[in-house]
Protein backbone atom coordinates (compact mmCIF):
# COMPACT_ATOMS: atom_id res chain seq x y z
CA UNK A 1 0.00 0.00 0.00
CA UNK A 2 1.62 3.42 -1.05
CA UNK A 3 0.55 6.41 0.97
CA UNK A 4 -0.51 9.27 -1.22
CA UNK A 5 -0.46 13.18 0.26
CA UNK A 6 -2.93 15.54 -1.64
CA UNK A 7 -2.48 19.09 -1.75
CA UNK A 8 -4.88 21.16 -3.29
CA UNK A 9 -6.97 24.51 -2.23
CA UNK A 10 -10.12 22.81 -4.00
CA UNK A 11 -11.79 20.85 -1.26
CA UNK A 12 -14.15 19.37 -4.19
CA UNK A 13 -10.94 18.75 -5.68
CA UNK A 14 -9.34 16.87 -3.45
CA UNK A 15 -12.51 14.96 -2.71
CA UNK A 16 -12.64 14.08 -6.44
CA UNK A 17 -9.10 12.92 -6.19
CA UNK A 18 -9.32 11.49 -2.59
CA UNK A 19 -12.31 9.12 -3.90
CA UNK A 20 -9.89 7.67 -7.41
CA UNK A 21 -7.01 7.32 -5.64
CA UNK A 22 -8.59 4.98 -2.64
CA UNK A 23 -11.23 3.21 -4.90
CA UNK A 24 -7.57 2.14 -6.53
CA UNK A 25 -6.91 -0.32 -3.71
CA UNK A 26 -3.14 -0.09 -3.90
CA UNK A 27 -3.21 3.41 -2.79
CA UNK A 28 -4.05 5.51 0.52
CA UNK A 29 -4.61 8.78 1.15
CA UNK A 30 -3.27 9.63 4.13
CA UNK A 31 -3.07 13.32 3.79
CA UNK A 32 -4.46 16.58 2.83
CA UNK A 33 -2.70 20.17 2.19
CA UNK A 34 -4.32 23.48 1.06
CA UNK A 35 -1.17 25.03 -0.28
CA UNK A 36 2.54 24.68 -1.09
CA UNK A 37 3.73 25.66 2.07
CA UNK A 38 1.20 23.19 3.82
CA UNK A 39 3.14 20.46 1.03
CA UNK A 40 5.98 21.39 2.49
CA UNK A 41 5.14 20.71 6.21
CA UNK A 42 3.50 17.82 5.58
CA UNK A 43 5.89 15.73 3.54
CA UNK A 44 8.38 16.01 6.49
CA UNK A 45 5.67 14.67 8.87
CA UNK A 46 4.09 11.98 6.88
CA UNK A 47 6.88 11.01 4.87
CA UNK A 48 4.56 10.13 1.87
CA UNK A 49 5.24 7.58 -1.01
CA UNK A 50 3.63 9.76 -3.85
CA UNK A 51 2.47 13.54 -3.90
CA UNK A 52 -0.38 15.24 -5.60
CA UNK A 53 0.43 18.96 -6.06
CA UNK A 54 -2.01 21.55 -7.55
CA UNK A 55 0.05 24.05 -9.45
CA UNK A 56 -2.47 27.25 -8.33
CA UNK A 57 -2.69 27.85 -4.98
CA UNK A 58 -2.60 30.45 -2.99
CA UNK A 59 -0.24 31.41 -0.31
CA UNK A 60 2.46 29.07 -2.13
CA UNK A 61 2.38 27.86 -5.36
CA UNK A 62 2.71 24.49 -6.68
CA UNK A 63 5.93 25.18 -8.57
CA UNK A 64 7.46 27.27 -5.56
CA UNK A 65 6.32 24.11 -3.57
CA UNK A 66 7.95 21.44 -5.70
CA UNK A 67 11.41 23.54 -6.15
CA UNK A 68 11.61 22.97 -2.28
CA UNK A 69 10.25 19.86 -1.70
CA UNK A 70 13.04 18.70 -4.73
CA UNK A 71 15.83 19.87 -2.68
CA UNK A 72 14.82 18.32 0.38
CA UNK A 73 13.63 15.03 -1.03
CA UNK A 74 14.87 14.71 -4.22
CA UNK A 75 13.98 11.05 -4.59
CA UNK A 76 10.13 11.77 -3.62
CA UNK A 77 7.31 11.26 -6.41
CA UNK A 78 5.31 14.11 -7.41
CA UNK A 79 2.54 14.35 -9.68
CA UNK A 80 1.38 18.29 -10.44
CA UNK A 81 -2.23 18.65 -11.06
CA UNK A 82 -3.16 21.33 -13.23
CA UNK A 83 -6.27 22.76 -15.22
CA UNK A 84 -4.19 24.18 -17.49
CA UNK A 85 -4.38 21.67 -20.25
CA UNK A 86 -2.74 22.75 -23.04
CA UNK A 87 -0.38 25.51 -21.69
CA UNK A 88 3.02 23.90 -22.22
CA UNK A 89 5.51 25.98 -20.92
CA UNK A 90 3.97 25.01 -17.40
CA UNK A 91 3.96 21.39 -18.31
CA UNK A 92 8.01 22.01 -18.86
CA UNK A 93 8.86 23.54 -15.93
CA UNK A 94 6.88 21.34 -14.20
CA UNK A 95 8.75 18.40 -15.56
CA UNK A 96 12.44 20.32 -15.46
CA UNK A 97 12.00 20.71 -11.36
CA UNK A 98 11.63 17.25 -11.03
CA UNK A 99 8.34 16.12 -11.28
CA UNK A 100 7.60 13.03 -12.78
CA UNK A 101 4.30 13.79 -14.23
CA UNK A 102 1.41 15.90 -14.63
CA UNK A 103 -2.22 15.14 -14.28
CA UNK A 104 -4.91 17.04 -16.06
CA UNK A 105 -8.25 18.43 -14.58
CA UNK A 106 -10.74 17.32 -14.79
CA UNK A 107 -9.75 13.64 -13.33
CA UNK A 108 -10.09 10.65 -15.57
CA UNK A 109 -10.32 7.60 -12.93
CA UNK A 110 -8.38 5.22 -14.80
CA UNK A 111 -5.40 7.51 -16.23
CA UNK A 112 -5.10 9.15 -13.12
CA UNK A 113 -4.51 5.65 -11.17
CA UNK A 114 -2.30 4.15 -14.41
CA UNK A 115 0.00 7.20 -13.48
CA UNK A 116 0.35 6.48 -10.07
CA UNK A 117 1.14 3.06 -10.37
CA UNK A 118 3.71 3.94 -13.08
CA UNK A 119 5.65 5.97 -10.59
CA UNK B 1 -36.93 39.39 -16.93
CA UNK B 2 -37.26 40.51 -20.88
CA UNK B 3 -35.28 37.79 -22.56
CA UNK B 4 -37.53 34.94 -22.67
CA UNK B 5 -37.33 31.31 -24.78
CA UNK B 6 -40.02 31.52 -27.21
CA UNK B 7 -41.76 28.41 -25.68
CA UNK B 8 -42.13 30.89 -23.01
CA UNK B 9 -43.26 34.14 -24.84
CA UNK B 10 -46.21 31.55 -25.81
CA UNK B 11 -47.41 30.84 -22.82
CA UNK B 12 -47.16 34.48 -21.52
CA UNK B 13 -48.85 35.66 -24.45
CA UNK B 14 -51.78 32.98 -23.76
CA UNK B 15 -50.90 31.34 -27.36
CA UNK B 16 -50.47 28.09 -25.65
CA UNK B 17 -51.14 26.36 -22.14
CA UNK B 18 -48.17 25.17 -19.87
CA UNK B 19 -49.35 21.68 -19.93
CA UNK B 20 -49.11 22.17 -24.45
CA UNK B 21 -45.31 23.45 -23.78
CA UNK B 22 -44.73 20.44 -21.58
CA UNK B 23 -45.95 18.17 -24.13
CA UNK B 24 -43.80 19.80 -26.65
CA UNK B 25 -40.78 19.81 -24.17
CA UNK B 26 -41.28 16.63 -24.11
CA UNK B 27 -41.32 15.60 -27.61
CA UNK B 28 -38.08 17.68 -28.67
CA UNK B 29 -36.20 16.29 -26.10
CA UNK B 30 -36.99 12.11 -27.37
CA UNK B 31 -36.24 13.59 -30.96
CA UNK B 32 -33.49 15.76 -30.72
CA UNK B 33 -30.65 13.40 -29.97
CA UNK B 34 -26.76 15.13 -28.81
CA UNK B 35 -24.11 14.70 -31.25
CA UNK B 36 -22.91 11.64 -28.15
CA UNK B 37 -26.29 9.93 -28.55
CA UNK B 38 -26.51 9.44 -32.42
CA UNK B 39 -22.79 8.15 -32.30
CA UNK B 40 -24.25 5.10 -30.05
CA UNK B 41 -27.50 4.78 -32.06
CA UNK B 42 -25.24 4.56 -35.37
CA UNK B 43 -22.65 2.33 -33.35
CA UNK B 44 -20.15 4.33 -33.98
CA UNK B 45 -19.06 4.93 -30.12
CA UNK B 46 -19.89 2.95 -26.35
CA UNK B 47 -20.68 4.71 -24.00
CA UNK B 48 -17.60 4.90 -21.57
CA UNK B 49 -15.63 6.10 -24.62
CA UNK B 50 -18.32 9.27 -24.52
CA UNK B 51 -17.60 9.98 -20.69
CA UNK B 52 -14.08 9.78 -22.06
CA UNK B 53 -14.30 12.42 -24.45
CA UNK B 54 -16.76 14.49 -22.80
CA UNK B 55 -14.18 15.01 -19.96
CA UNK B 56 -10.98 15.82 -22.70
CA UNK B 57 -13.61 18.54 -23.65
CA UNK B 58 -13.28 20.27 -20.59
CA UNK B 59 -9.68 20.16 -21.26
CA UNK B 60 -9.64 21.68 -24.74
CA UNK B 61 -12.06 23.69 -26.76
CA UNK B 62 -13.13 21.23 -29.33
CA UNK B 63 -16.20 20.31 -30.41
CA UNK B 64 -17.46 17.18 -29.35
CA UNK B 65 -17.41 15.28 -33.13
CA UNK B 66 -13.79 17.05 -33.57
CA UNK B 67 -12.85 15.66 -30.07
CA UNK B 68 -13.80 12.44 -30.65
CA UNK B 69 -11.94 12.37 -33.90
CA UNK B 70 -8.76 13.39 -32.44
CA UNK B 71 -9.05 10.87 -29.93
CA UNK B 72 -9.19 8.36 -32.62
CA UNK B 73 -12.93 7.16 -32.10
CA UNK B 74 -14.16 8.20 -35.16
CA UNK B 75 -13.37 9.74 -38.55
CA UNK B 76 -14.03 12.83 -40.38
CA UNK B 77 -16.34 11.68 -42.61
CA UNK B 78 -18.58 9.84 -39.80
CA UNK B 79 -19.12 13.13 -38.16
CA UNK B 80 -20.35 14.87 -40.97
CA UNK B 81 -22.88 12.22 -41.76
CA UNK B 82 -23.68 12.51 -37.63
CA UNK B 83 -24.38 16.21 -38.32
CA UNK B 84 -26.13 15.37 -41.23
CA UNK B 85 -28.43 12.94 -39.20
CA UNK B 86 -28.96 15.36 -36.28
CA UNK B 87 -29.74 18.52 -39.24
CA UNK B 88 -32.11 16.26 -41.06
CA UNK B 89 -34.29 15.38 -37.42
CA UNK B 90 -33.65 18.54 -35.60
CA UNK B 91 -36.84 19.55 -34.30
CA UNK B 92 -37.50 23.17 -33.07
CA UNK B 93 -40.14 24.54 -29.94
CA UNK B 94 -42.35 25.76 -32.70
CA UNK B 95 -42.49 22.99 -35.17
CA UNK B 96 -43.03 20.36 -31.75
CA UNK B 97 -46.00 23.02 -30.92
CA UNK B 98 -47.70 22.50 -34.08
CA UNK B 99 -46.85 18.64 -33.71
CA UNK B 100 -49.00 18.44 -30.29
CA UNK B 101 -51.32 20.30 -31.89
CA UNK B 102 -51.26 23.33 -30.24
CA UNK B 103 -50.81 25.63 -32.96
CA UNK B 104 -51.47 25.79 -36.86
CA UNK B 105 -48.71 25.85 -39.00
CA UNK B 106 -50.18 28.77 -40.56
CA UNK B 107 -50.20 30.91 -36.82
CA UNK B 108 -46.15 29.64 -35.99
CA UNK B 109 -44.70 31.72 -38.37
CA UNK B 110 -46.42 35.17 -37.45
CA UNK B 111 -46.00 34.01 -33.81
CA UNK B 112 -42.34 33.70 -34.62
CA UNK B 113 -42.25 36.96 -36.13
CA UNK B 114 -43.97 38.51 -33.03
CA UNK B 115 -41.35 36.97 -30.95
CA UNK B 116 -38.36 38.23 -32.68
CA UNK B 117 -39.32 41.60 -33.05
CA UNK B 118 -40.15 41.37 -28.94
CA UNK B 119 -36.41 40.06 -28.12
CA UNK B 120 -34.71 42.19 -30.18
CA UNK B 121 -33.26 44.81 -28.43
CA UNK B 122 -32.00 41.65 -25.95
CA UNK B 123 -30.69 39.03 -27.32
CA UNK B 124 -26.73 38.91 -28.54
CA UNK B 125 -26.12 36.76 -31.67
CA UNK B 126 -22.85 36.80 -31.54
CA UNK B 127 -20.18 38.28 -28.92
CA UNK B 128 -19.81 42.02 -29.37
CA UNK B 129 -17.33 44.00 -27.32
CA UNK B 130 -18.08 47.78 -27.39
CA UNK B 131 -16.01 49.55 -29.51
CA UNK B 132 -12.50 51.36 -27.79
CA UNK B 133 -12.36 48.47 -25.40
CA UNK B 134 -8.62 46.86 -26.22
CA UNK B 135 -7.45 43.44 -26.95
CA UNK B 136 -11.10 42.84 -28.39
CA UNK B 137 -10.45 39.39 -29.62
CA UNK B 138 -8.88 38.28 -26.03
CA UNK B 139 -12.47 39.42 -24.20
CA UNK B 140 -14.46 37.50 -26.94
CA UNK B 141 -12.37 34.69 -26.38
CA UNK B 142 -13.05 34.62 -22.80
CA UNK B 143 -16.76 34.98 -22.88
CA UNK B 144 -16.99 32.17 -26.14
CA UNK B 145 -15.28 29.98 -23.08
CA UNK B 146 -17.09 30.88 -20.83
CA UNK B 147 -20.29 29.95 -22.65
CA UNK B 148 -19.08 26.59 -23.99
CA UNK B 149 -17.62 25.44 -20.28
CA UNK B 150 -21.37 26.07 -19.49
CA UNK B 151 -22.77 24.01 -21.66
CA UNK B 152 -20.05 21.28 -21.32
CA UNK B 153 -19.64 21.19 -18.04
CA UNK B 154 -22.79 22.39 -16.11
CA UNK B 155 -25.11 21.48 -19.19
CA UNK B 156 -27.79 24.18 -18.89
CA UNK B 157 -29.98 25.80 -21.34
CA UNK B 158 -29.04 29.75 -21.47
CA UNK B 159 -29.32 32.38 -24.03
CA UNK B 160 -26.33 35.22 -23.73
CA UNK B 161 -27.00 39.01 -23.44
CA UNK B 162 -25.27 41.73 -24.67
CA UNK B 163 -21.91 43.18 -23.62
CA UNK B 164 -22.50 46.26 -21.52
CA UNK B 165 -19.90 48.49 -20.29
CA UNK B 166 -20.62 49.14 -16.54
CA UNK B 167 -19.02 51.39 -13.37
CA UNK B 168 -20.61 49.16 -10.94
CA UNK B 169 -21.54 45.17 -10.30
CA UNK B 170 -25.24 44.81 -8.95
CA UNK B 171 -25.04 42.52 -5.45
CA UNK B 172 -25.16 39.22 -6.10
CA UNK B 173 -25.10 36.19 -3.29
CA UNK B 174 -21.81 34.42 -4.82
CA UNK B 175 -19.08 35.83 -6.66
CA UNK B 176 -16.02 34.19 -7.54
CA UNK B 177 -13.30 35.79 -9.46
CA UNK B 178 -9.69 34.88 -10.78
CA UNK B 179 -7.17 37.48 -11.51
CA UNK B 180 -5.31 37.41 -15.21
CA UNK B 181 -1.94 38.96 -15.47
CA UNK B 182 0.68 38.78 -18.39
CA UNK B 183 -0.27 40.27 -21.85
CA UNK B 184 -3.29 41.45 -20.01
CA UNK B 185 -4.36 42.28 -16.49
CA UNK B 186 -7.51 42.06 -15.36
CA UNK B 187 -10.00 40.08 -12.74
CA UNK B 188 -12.48 37.49 -14.01
CA UNK B 189 -15.76 37.71 -11.98
CA UNK B 190 -18.45 34.90 -12.17
CA UNK B 191 -21.76 35.51 -10.40
CA UNK B 192 -24.39 33.03 -9.66
CA UNK B 193 -27.80 32.70 -7.50
CA UNK B 194 -28.11 29.66 -4.96
CA UNK B 195 -29.83 27.53 -7.02
CA UNK B 196 -27.43 27.98 -10.32
CA UNK B 197 -24.27 27.37 -7.23
CA UNK B 198 -26.12 23.94 -6.68
CA UNK B 199 -26.10 23.40 -10.38
CA UNK B 200 -22.59 23.54 -10.87
CA UNK B 201 -21.68 22.20 -7.63
CA UNK B 202 -23.62 18.82 -8.98
CA UNK B 203 -21.51 18.80 -12.44
CA UNK B 204 -18.58 19.50 -10.33
CA UNK B 205 -18.55 16.84 -7.77
CA UNK B 206 -20.68 14.47 -10.47
CA UNK B 207 -23.26 13.69 -7.68
CA UNK B 208 -27.00 13.80 -8.41
CA UNK B 209 -27.84 15.39 -5.40
CA UNK B 210 -26.27 18.26 -3.38
CA UNK B 211 -28.94 18.88 -0.71
CA UNK B 212 -26.35 17.55 2.13
CA UNK B 213 -22.93 19.39 1.01
CA UNK B 214 -21.78 22.50 2.98
CA UNK B 215 -22.06 26.13 1.79
CA UNK B 216 -18.02 25.44 1.66
CA UNK B 217 -18.06 22.36 -0.52
CA UNK B 218 -20.72 24.17 -2.54
CA UNK B 219 -18.77 27.36 -3.07
CA UNK B 220 -15.81 25.92 -3.59
CA UNK B 221 -17.16 24.23 -6.62
CA UNK B 222 -18.03 27.05 -8.55
CA UNK B 223 -14.21 28.48 -7.86
CA UNK B 224 -13.32 25.14 -9.04
CA UNK B 225 -15.53 25.57 -12.06
CA UNK B 226 -14.16 29.48 -12.52
CA UNK B 227 -10.60 27.69 -12.28
CA UNK B 228 -11.16 25.32 -15.09
CA UNK B 229 -12.54 28.27 -17.51
CA UNK B 230 -9.59 30.52 -16.73
CA UNK B 231 -7.79 26.97 -17.61
CA UNK B 232 -8.73 27.16 -21.05
CA UNK B 233 -8.41 30.66 -21.57
CA UNK B 234 -5.09 30.67 -21.03
CA UNK B 235 -4.58 27.50 -22.82
CA UNK B 236 -6.30 29.26 -25.84
CA UNK B 237 -4.72 32.51 -25.00
CA UNK B 238 -1.09 30.51 -25.45
CA UNK B 239 -2.12 28.79 -28.41
CA UNK B 240 -3.20 32.65 -29.93
CA UNK B 241 0.20 33.42 -29.01
CA UNK B 242 -0.46 35.78 -25.65
CA UNK B 243 0.81 34.78 -22.60
CA UNK B 244 -1.46 34.78 -19.62
CA UNK B 245 -0.97 34.00 -16.06
CA UNK B 246 -4.15 33.57 -13.62
CA UNK B 247 -4.14 33.56 -9.88
CA UNK B 248 -5.92 30.91 -7.45
CA UNK B 249 -9.89 31.55 -7.65
CA UNK B 250 -11.58 33.46 -4.59
CA UNK B 251 -14.58 33.70 -3.29
CA UNK B 252 -15.68 37.96 -3.14
CA UNK B 253 -17.61 38.65 0.49
CA UNK B 254 -18.04 42.04 0.45
CA UNK B 255 -20.61 42.32 -2.87
CA UNK B 256 -24.03 42.51 -0.53
CA UNK B 257 -23.87 46.31 -1.85
CA UNK B 258 -22.48 45.65 -5.73
CA UNK B 259 -19.06 46.07 -6.60
CA UNK B 260 -18.12 49.33 -8.11
CA UNK B 261 -15.39 48.22 -10.93
CA UNK B 262 -12.07 49.71 -9.89
CA UNK B 263 -10.20 52.87 -11.03
CA UNK B 264 -8.33 52.92 -13.85
CA UNK B 265 -10.06 49.36 -14.50
CA UNK B 266 -12.98 49.34 -17.73
CA UNK B 267 -15.87 46.80 -16.40
CA UNK B 268 -17.50 44.52 -18.75
CA UNK B 269 -20.47 42.52 -17.95
CA UNK B 270 -21.55 39.74 -19.91
CA UNK B 271 -25.25 38.65 -18.98
CA UNK B 272 -26.51 35.47 -18.96
CA UNK B 273 -29.98 34.24 -19.18
CA UNK B 274 -30.94 30.82 -17.83
CA UNK B 275 -34.32 29.13 -18.64
CA UNK B 276 -35.59 29.39 -15.31
CA UNK B 277 -34.77 32.50 -14.48
CA UNK B 278 -31.91 31.92 -12.63
CA UNK B 279 -28.56 34.11 -12.17
CA UNK B 280 -25.18 33.43 -14.55
CA UNK B 281 -23.16 36.68 -14.91
CA UNK B 282 -19.73 37.04 -16.42
CA UNK B 283 -18.01 40.43 -15.41
CA UNK B 284 -14.35 41.80 -16.37
CA UNK B 285 -12.40 44.01 -14.75
CA UNK B 286 -9.69 45.03 -17.59
CA UNK B 287 -7.17 47.36 -16.03
CA UNK B 288 -5.81 50.70 -18.21
CA UNK B 289 -2.51 49.94 -19.57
Amino acid sequence: MKNVLIVDDSIAVSRQLEKIIDDGKEFKVIAQGRNGAEAIKLCQQHKPDIVCLDMNMPVMDGLTALRTLMQLMPDLPVVMVTSLGGVGDKYTEAIRLGARDVISKPFEKESVLDMLRRL
Amino acid sequence: MPVKFFGQFMVEKGAITRMALLQAIDLQEKTNLKFGEVVIEMGLIGKEDIARIHLAQRSEDLHFGDMAVKMGFITEDQVQQVLTRQRNSHLYIGEALVKVGAISEQSLEKYLADFKQDQAGYISEKIEIPADVPHQPIWEMVADLTYKMLTRVVGITFRPGPCTIIDKMPARPIIAEMGFSGSVSARYLLSVSENTRNLVAKAILAEDSVENESVEILDDSVKEFVNIVCGNIAAKAAQLGHSIDITPPEMRDDSAHGIAVPEKHTGLMFPVYLSDGEIFELTIFIADR
